[in-house]
């Protein structure tokens, strides 16, 4: 049987806008694993990333989602490999979330801008640098989000419920449209 | 034409005409002409008949205040036309006038005004009650302002949030002066100008004052500061919450912006206030800054012959304006040196003569200026919490006691030269950007994902702004006769004085009972004198009679720009564009959108009762649970048991409150030695989440529990019916075997090639069922593998109609439904799964206390005309009376039994197997059922889910 590719929740398809401002990329079919680790554990100290925090650790990127809560995103292989290399004693718990999660990205100087006219959070370079990590309603669905700058420019990570993914994505396209956007699922 | 040649100061571009129509007939103007300085250029002097009277009206103000200046445009009504620049194709109209501007029917209530007074409709039209509609219908007919198509397609409006350091409101000298320098000293700045541009009073001003301004706005625009022009800061909230409405979008018609400011500067200036005298609403009599605006930013002339009442600069430097561009002073009236003006003679639609004073003589004129003064617009310090006090020597009100994160500049703060006022500006600048980084260091130093704040929070800067003058003003605001007060609502001073008799004499309830500051200028130039006539009738001053408070929006905000863009979140499964392609009728249950059914849900049940059928369940909410206490948390969430559940197996619960309400229920299953899977309602998804998650946090905090919501992890499919395990046996590598697999087990495997599948053998339907848990990126392939798999064992997909018809044929309750929020768990006929002998649990007192009450009972029931089928929620009375006794809670007509089924709520007495019970119907009619035995109309032994 071939493999299977994991089917995006956003199914419509958008018109090309090739070198516009902005870039809103479906990325949802990389790995999203949640590990929740309790105080003073192994794991906790081999995450080494605080709440709100992120870092990359070679192609995989851990996330501190919330207090004691990580979600490590990346290539499938090596988001696996990662979570298998994290000590498993004391209260220690793995949930795979590739599937229950759409993952965006929206990238772009006025990508804060966009952002502003969905999330009500404070986008300015020192209160969400690059790095930073924060859960916030966007366009009224529950969101995390991750700065995560691509070579110096502003760049994003929105992470929704699947059930919300075709919702978001066009929310985020709408958002956009006053800039200029360009979408790729 | 009233056309002057180009002056210096213009703001409109006389190679870009404009062409519209005004009144029906054809107009021109330029871009950059605001409709009514297009509508006087074109020698036009009336713009719209008052709300009550119908009187003819001409510019007031000129700009966005002008309550004489309301248009039609198109089909916009209310539109201002002092402030809305006029554009090419424009229908402009006249509001609210029969037959036309000029000759309107409805100036005959003038000759019954002196019955019009105040709390004329309160007082006339409450008796007899009656007639009220009658009324109501004649009433409206008079109601004032333009027309709207509710055809009208709705346009796109916006929001957006920003953080800025320091707003400030007010772009003329002082809010630019404090822009640049809060800019400078590193402040993230927004700068909101109500105006379509920067400069306030200097645009209208001399040659020197918009050489100031353009200097100022090149200094804000080097530093870096956001300029919002055409948008008004419209009200302030707690810790700086500011609404600002932003009519220049380049997108959105309106966009609504919540800015969250740490300091906020107050630069709005102040507005010309009108003079209280006889015939001052007459079409020629307008206020200095409205003569200056026309002249100087439109090069418009405003009339031929003047008299000009001045108390302050700039009436005389109207004079020299007027002079300047040929209009002839016929007299000045100097009110610093005793001059006054009495009154106004002419026809309804020009002044013709002015009667002065001292020596009461008529002075002949088409123009009558008048500069008596400033009204403090103080609605963002009343916002703050401030309550201005009132100056008799300087004539207006000023600030007097603002919160730190709200700092005033600008002629609202006092007088000086513009240089001294430029000064204060940029230190009320400097302070607001000093008290903001104190703030931001605040916030840094609190957010988790914030930047570092380095080195200790620095002090709160003191402010050592050196306080600006209070230059001396004459109070003027009634003269000997009376006049218009509110011009929006037709309320003349001799109307306030006579409510002041009837009673009416606080100045709140004078507002009210008369309506005067009520209008759409909300108080902007009525207040200080509504207050003032007040106090002359009640012999006290201004200061002790006190003024009203000005609360949000400072300036009207359109119901789209509220709304703002319409976000209404939809929830689909991965197998939506298969359901979509396939005929289902949709339903809304809560977010998600669903599939009701496929054309038939009679036939969709049929067929599961028969063959077999899939549905796809993937709103049913579903936690991840994991950790050696999970047990200890199921025994106390639940009412049943779990410490003894299985790896591998299923169990039903029921979720009550602390007051033993049923809240949710579902099943569960241990998928290994320390985690488990919880199911729950699709609606009470997220609830239960919070429910696990306030036991374990707040209660407690020493179990090993970690709960995450999995509901979109996983597609859900229920396979149902007798060859349900035929068709999965196709796709699976699970061992189905029914004494391997039995009923209320869980197995995990591949199905139809996707590996780490959840598969239950539960159902809801009655049926042999397998409910499956497929990673939701593969849903869809499993699913259409299923319909390709079961082709020739008669599969159908199957909607939720014909699952609830199926549940009920099975007598299952829906939490919800059949529930309510104050249905206990023994009403549900579940004491079984009540386990009293647990040590503890969430409801457990009050469960052991309604135990032995006489609750309502959840009972089956067959009707007797089976083609009767009750709506659901139709009340159970007793027989022969409008004694409610219950309701129905689910009723269906089941096509497995050709028969009218359902479940309703019954007293103890009236549970009996057997008891006739009597239904009222919407029509009023009446009709009975029977209780039956079992809770399931089909298969009540469970012989057929156990196959």
């Amino acid at each position: 049987m071939p493999e299977l590719n994991l089917a995006s929740p956003v199914t419509s398809t958008y018109a090309p806008n090739e070198g516009a401002p902005l870039s809103l990329t479906d990325q949802t079919d990389q790995a999203k694993v949640v590990v929740r680790a309790a105080s003073g554990t192994a794991a906790r100290k081999a995450l080494a990333v605080s709440y709100g925090r992120s870092r990359s650790d070679g192609e995989v990127l851990i996330t501190g989602s919330r207090p004691d809560e990580w979600m490590l995103l990346g290539p499938h292989a090596a988001v696996k490999s990662a979570v298998d290399g994290l000590p498993t004693e004391g209260h220690v718990s793995v949930v795979d979330w590739t599937h229950g999660r759409a993952l965006f990205r929206l990238t772009g100087d006025v990508a804060a801008s966009a952002l502003e006219k969905v999330c009500g959070l404070d986008w300015s370079d020192d209160m969400t640098p690059d790095g930073s990590v924060v859960s916030a309603s966007v366009a009224v669905v529950s969101c995390d989000l991750v700065r995560n700058d691509v070579d110096g420019t502003p760049s994003y990570l929105v992470l929704c419920d699947r059930s919300f993914g075709q919702y978001l994505f066009d929310a985020l396209i709408d958002a956009c449209n006053e800039f200029g956007v360009h979408a790729t699922t | 034409m009233n056309r002057l040649p180009k002056q210096s100061g213009e703001v409109i571009d006389r190679s870009q005409p404009v062409s519209f129509t005004w009144n029906g007939k054809p107009a021109t103007g330029y871009q950059g002409d605001t409709i009514a300085s297009a509508i006087a250029a074109s020698g036009n002097t009336i713009f719209s008949r008052s709300m009550k009277y119908h009187r003819p009206r001409g510019l007031l103000t000129a700009d966005y205040w002008d309550p004489n200046a309301f248009v039609q445009v198109g089909d916009e009504p209310n539109v201002r036309s002092g402030h809305r620049l006029v554009d090419d194709g424009m229908v402009v109209d006249p509001q609210n006038v029969w037959p036309s501007l000029d000759y309107d029917a409805k100036a005959a209530n003038q000759l019954v005004g002196r019955f019009l007074s105040p709390g004329f409709y309160y007082k006339t039209f409450i008796h007899p009650q009656k007639l009220w509609p009658a009324y109501e219908k004649v009433l409206s007919k008079f109601a004032p302002g333009g027309t709207v198509d509710p055809e009208t397609p709705h346009g796109y409006y916006d929001k957006r949030y920003t953080h800025p350091d320091v707003v400030v409101a007010g772009g003329g000298p002082a809010g630019m002066a404090a822009a640049a320098a809060a800019a400078e000293a590193g402040a993230r700045v927004l700068l909101v100008e109500h105006g379509h541009h920067l400069g306030g009073h200097l645009l209208w001003g001399s040659d020197e004052d918009r050489a100031l301004a353009a200097g100022l706005e090149v200094a804000v625009r080097a530093a870096g500061v956001e300029v919002l022009t055409n948008s008004t800061v419209t009200g302030r909230y707690e810790d700086n919450w500011l609404g600002i409405l932003q009519r220049s979008h380049p997108v959105a018609v309106e966009r609504l912006i919540k800015a969250r400011a740490k300091t906020l500067i107050v630069a709005a200036g102040l507005i010309e206030r009108p003079y209280v005298f006889y015939g001052n609403d007459r079409p020629g009599v307008m206020l200095s800054g409205a003569a200056r605006r026309l002249i100087n930013m439109y090069g418009v002339k405003p009339g031929n012959r003047a008299v000009v009442f001045t108390a302050n600069d700039e009436g005389d430097a109207t004079v020299a304006d007027l002079e300047r561009v040929g209009v002839e002073i016929a007299e000045v009236v100097d009110a610093r040196t005793g001059g006054t003006i009495h009154s106004t003679k002419g026809s309804q639609k020009k002044i013709e003569q002015v009667k002065v004073g001292p020596g009461d003589s008529y002075v002949d004129a088409d123009l009558c200026i008048t500069a008596v003064g400033w009204t403090a617009p103080t609605s963002l310090l009343n916002m703050s919490g401030d309550r201005p006090v009132y100056d008799p020597a300087a004539a207006r009100f000023f600030p007097n006691n603002t919160p730190d994160n709200v700092l005033v500049t600008g002629g609202l703060a006092g007088d000086g030269s513009l240089d001294q006022l430029v000064e204060h500006a940029r230190s009320t600048g400097t302070l607001a950007a000093g008290r903001a980084a104190a703030v931001r260091h605040r916030l840094q130093a609190l957010t988790a994902r914030s930047v570092d704040a380095t080195g200790d929070e620095p002090a709160m800067p003191v402010d050592d702004r050196t306080p600006l003058r209070r230059d001396p003003h004459p109070e003027l605001y009634r003269s000997t006769t009376h006049g218009i007060v509110d011009y929006s609502e037709d309320v003349a001073s001799k109307d306030l004085v006579s409510a002041t008799k009837e009673g009416y004499d606080s100045v709140e309830l004078l507002k009210r009972y008369t309506t005067a500051t009520m209008g759409p200028a909300q108080g902007k130039l009525e207040t200080v004198n509504t207050v003032a006539v007040l106090a002359e009738a009640r012999g006290e001053t201004i200061a002790e009679v006190g003024t009203t408070i000005w609360r949000p929006p400072y300036a009207p905000i359109s119901l789209g720009a509220l709304g703002g863009r319409i976000f209404e979140p939809e929830r689909v499964s991965s197998i939506q564009p298969w359901h979509t392609a396939n005929g289902m009728t949709p339903i809304l249950a809560g977010q998600w959108i669903r599939p009701e059914h496929y054309g038939d849900p009679a036939a969709e049940v049929r067929n599961v009762r028969a063959n077999v059928g899939i549905i796809d369940v993937t709103p049913l909410g579903k936690l991840d649970l994991q950790g050696a206490d999970v047990p200890k948390l199921l025994n106390l969430l639940y009412t049943n048991k779990w410490s003894k559940l299985p790896v591998n197996g299923v169990r039903y619960g029921m979720m009550c409150a602390e007051d033993g309400v049923v809240m949710d229920d579902g099943v569960t299953g241990r998928l290994g030695e320390d985690h488990y899977l919880m199911t729950t309602t699709s609606s009470g998804a997220g609830t239960v989440w919070e429910w696990c998650e306030n036991w374990l946090q707040t209660e407690h905090p020493d179990w090993d529990v970690h709960v995450t919501p999995v509901t979109t992890a996983y597609t859900s499919i229920n396979v149902a019916g007798p060859k349900s395990r035929e068709l999965l046996a196709k796709l699976t590598d699970v061992d189905l075997h029914p004494e391997i697999f039995e009923y209320m087990q869980l197995r995990t495997g591949s199905v139809a090639g996707v590996d780490n599948c959840v598969m239950w053998r539960i159902g809801f339907t009655g049926e042999l069922s397998f409910e499956l848990h497929v990673p939701a990126g593969h849903g869809l392939h499993v699913w259409e593998a299923l319909l390709e798999a079961g082709a020739e064992l008669g599969i159908q997909p199957f909607g939720l109609e014909a699952q609830r018809i199926m549940r009920l044929e099975k007598g299952h309750f829906i939490v919800g439904q059949d529930t309510d929020g104050l249905t206990k768990a023994p009403t549900t006929g579940m004491n079984a799964l009540i386990k009293m002998d647990k040590d503890d649990f969430v409801g457990k007192p009050e469960l052991g206390w309604s135990m032995e009450q006489d609750l309502p009972v959840l009972v089956s029931v067959q009707m007797t005309d089976p083609s009767i089928v009750p709506p659901e929620a139709s009340q159970i009375v007793r027989p022969g009376t409008n004694e409610i006794l219950g309701r129905i809670t689910s009723s269906r007509y089941s096509p497995t039994l050709e028969k009218s089924i359902g479940l309703a709520q019954v007293p103890p007495s009236h549970a009996s197997s057997g008891t006739e019970l009597t239904i009222v119907l919407t029509s009023g009619d009446r009709t009975t059922a029977t209780v039956i035995e079992h809770h399931a109309h089909f298969d009540p032994e469970g012989a057929r889910l156990r196959a």
